[in-house]
């Protein structure tokens, strides 16, 4: 049995040089899967340091709420600049409540309904711009393996016909072709594992949120409604 | 969303870049370079029968005889050395101090020596056959020979004569005076005619066995009888004309003492150095599978069941008897188990004994005579049913 050279002079087994002579189809699916982990770790670190930020303002905005200070004087404040989470809340419940005020609505029923309405929809949208692109991450976070898997069918497959054509089933010509595939699935895997890592972390803590949202909005309906209850038994009274 | 981006792709071109640097072609696996071995599979048999070869040598390997002077090779020789005709004989011993009481005993007796020329014919044809490894016997029964046949058969011992050159030298030194030819044996023819007494003496000059013994030596101590067995009947055939010419008793006896050596050993050419093992190779003494049911066959043949012997158990009998190597029923048969005291037990046991004397002889491989010169075969008729 003749020393056969295990990796002929011309295959580069660095990962470089697998990506480098990797099929155009391989090429583009790690290529692909490589701007996938970029828009990941985007969307990681973005979300990250929103949901900070956010849990932030929540917590300043509860303490100048329940600092005793009058609505009017927050909202004055709060409207001035574009309020976030809580304040956004806030500042559209208080908007409807003004503008039903300024008129002169007569129904107290229907002014809450409104004001729950308003505040439902700001919830809403912040809700979603919490949540949005985490679905990215979902995707990514299944999809990713499986498109790396196509790019490895896809160069094993490759790789076989050139053993097919070269009539020899030595490893050294073997090995190459496989391990370029390889490559594929492993940067799919490198994409997907921090993608549902984070999807399951950031989407738990984006519910946190919208639950202590929620729990504010119920809790400033509330003291709204008493405010119109107080208003029509005044009127009432007058 | 920038700074996320941003962050996203500075870390990325970071952990390629190291990656890149860092985990570069990994090293090729050092494989040893592993020589492959051939396997034979071999019946154990094989191996643990006896081996051809030398009792005496040192263990190997592969068992080989000692190895034989002669390069001829005899068609289909078992046992070896260096005889011309196969014989189970061992090789006889030589005594070596025998060669130079001959030549003593031939010196006073010069005179006849160029009469011999009658008898040649008949011995030259005794040096031929042998191909002689010492070139001094060959060239002593051509003194006697006349020239013309003589030359038909030099060309055979002069490739002999040149390796060894010791016993041309003494010849040379006698024939000092005569024209020197490269043929030993020209030289010899020449150098007998002036120097008829002087031959005689030089003949055991020419065959001196000590001398030329050393050479083999080299490779083997033990050969040396063989050779011996070969070289002598030629000095005895140039011995026995001159005792006959003289008809002197003292030289008659003289000539048939001591000279005569039987001829012993076999003929199977072996050159590999003696190693341990037996006389004969005993290969292959097992009969097969098939054999045995040939065997088997053959008797079952004409093997009359006893009547009610279905419940056979009790009625299993063992026979064993000898066989002549043609396959042929040797004494009478003996039956060593069953046959017990009942009748029915009786008539089975006969039963068996006449089956095997009837259908003797029995062809079986003769080869194996070995394996089958003693058999036993059970009779056992509750498996005929």
């Amino acid at each position: 049995m003749e020393n056969l050279p295990l990796a002929e002079p011309g295959v580069q087994l660095s990962i470089w040089g697998l990506f480098w002579q990797a099929g155009w189809v391989v090429k583009l699916v790690m290529i692909g899967l490589l701007g996938a982990s970029i828009w990941t770790w985007a969307i990681i670190v973005d979300k990250s340091l929103a949901f900070a930020r956010m849990r932030r303002s929540l917590n300043r905005f509860e303490q100048v709420f329940w600092s005793g200070q009058s609505l009017d004087e927050l909202y004055r404040t709060l409207s001035e600049r574009k309020p976030t989470g809580m304040g956004a809340v806030f500042v559209a419940a208080m908007r409807e409540w003004k503008k039903s005020f300024e008129k002169g609505a007569k129904s107290p029923i229907g002014l809450q309904n409104r004001i729950d309405k308003a505040m439902d929809l700001a919830l809403t949208r912040e809700m979603e711009r919490l949540e949005g692109r985490l679905g990215f991450l979902a995707t990514i976070g299944s999809a990713g393996p499986f498109i790396g898997l196509f790019g490895t069918v896809i160069g094993i497959m490759t790789s076989f016909q050139a053993i097919a054509g070269s009539k020899s089933t030595n490893l050294a010509v073997v090995a190459p072709g496989i391990a370029e595939a390889l490559l594929a699935t492993a940067i799919g895997l490198l994409a997907a594992i921090p993608a549902v890592i984070a999807y399951n972390k950031l989407s738990s803590d984006a519910g946190k949120l919208g639950v202590r949202m929620e729990g504010f909005a119920d809790e400033f309906s509330a003291i709204l409604s008493r405010q119109i209850d107080e208003k029509v038994t005044h009127q009432r009274a007058a | 969303m920038k700074a996320g981006l941003t962050t996203s792709v500075i870390a990325h071109v970071a952990l390629l870049g190291f990656g890149l640097l860092s985990l570069s072609a990994p090293k090729p696996l050092e494989v040893m370079d592993v020589e492959s071995l051939p396997v034979d599979i071999v019946p154990i048999e094989e191996l643990t029968q006896i081996q051809q070869g030398d009792k005496k040598a040192p263990l190997a390997e592969k068992a080989a005889p000692t190895p034989t002077k002669r390069p001829d090779v005899v068609a289909d020789a078992q046992n070896a050395g260096d005889n011309d005709i196969d014989t189970d004989n061992p090789p006889t011993p030589d005594g070596k101090p025998k060669p130079v009481k001959t030549a003593e005993a031939q010196a006073p007796a010069p005179t006849p020596v160029e009469k011999p020329k009658v008898e040649d014919s008949p011995k030259v044809e005794e040096p031929k056959p042998v191909p002689a490894t010492e070139l001094a016997p060959v060239p002593t029964p051509k003194e006697e020979v006349k020239p013309e046949p003589v030359k038909e058969a030099e060309p055979k011992p002069e490739p002999v004569k040149q390796p060894e050159p010791k016993p041309a030298e003494p010849e040379q030194e006698v024939a000092a005076a005569e024209p020197i030819k490269p043929d030993a044996i020209a030289e010899a023819i020449a150098e007998e005619q002036p120097k008829p007494a002087e031959e005689s003496v030089s003949l055991p000059n020419a065959a001196p066995a000590p001398e030329a013994r050393p050479k083999p030596a080299q490779a083997q101590t033990a050969k040396a009888p063989e050779r011996k067995a070969s070289e002598k009947p030629v000095k005895e055939a140039s011995s026995r004309p001159q005792s006959e010419e003289t008809g002197s008793i003292e030289d008659q006896v003289a000539a048939l003492l001591n000279k005569e050596k039987a001829k012993g050993g076999g003929a199977k050419r072996s050159t590999q150095q003696a190693s341990l093992g037996g006389e004969k190779t005993t290969g292959g003494s097992k009969l097969s599978q098939s054999e045995m049911d040939a065997l088997r066959g053959q008797v079952q043949r004409c093997w009359n069941i006893p009547a009610g012997a279905m419940d056979g158990a009790n009625l299993r009998v063992s026979v064993k008897f000898k066989l002549d190597p043609s396959g042929a029923l040797d004494g009478s048969p003996e039956i060593i188990s069953g046959g017990g005291s009942s009748g029915v037990e009786r008539a089975a046991a006969e039963a068996a004994r006449r089956a095997v004397a009837r259908c003797s002889p029995y062809t079986l491989p003769a080869e194996k005579y070995d394996a089958w010169a003693d058999v036993i075969v059970n009779f056992d008729p509750s498996e005929m049913f």
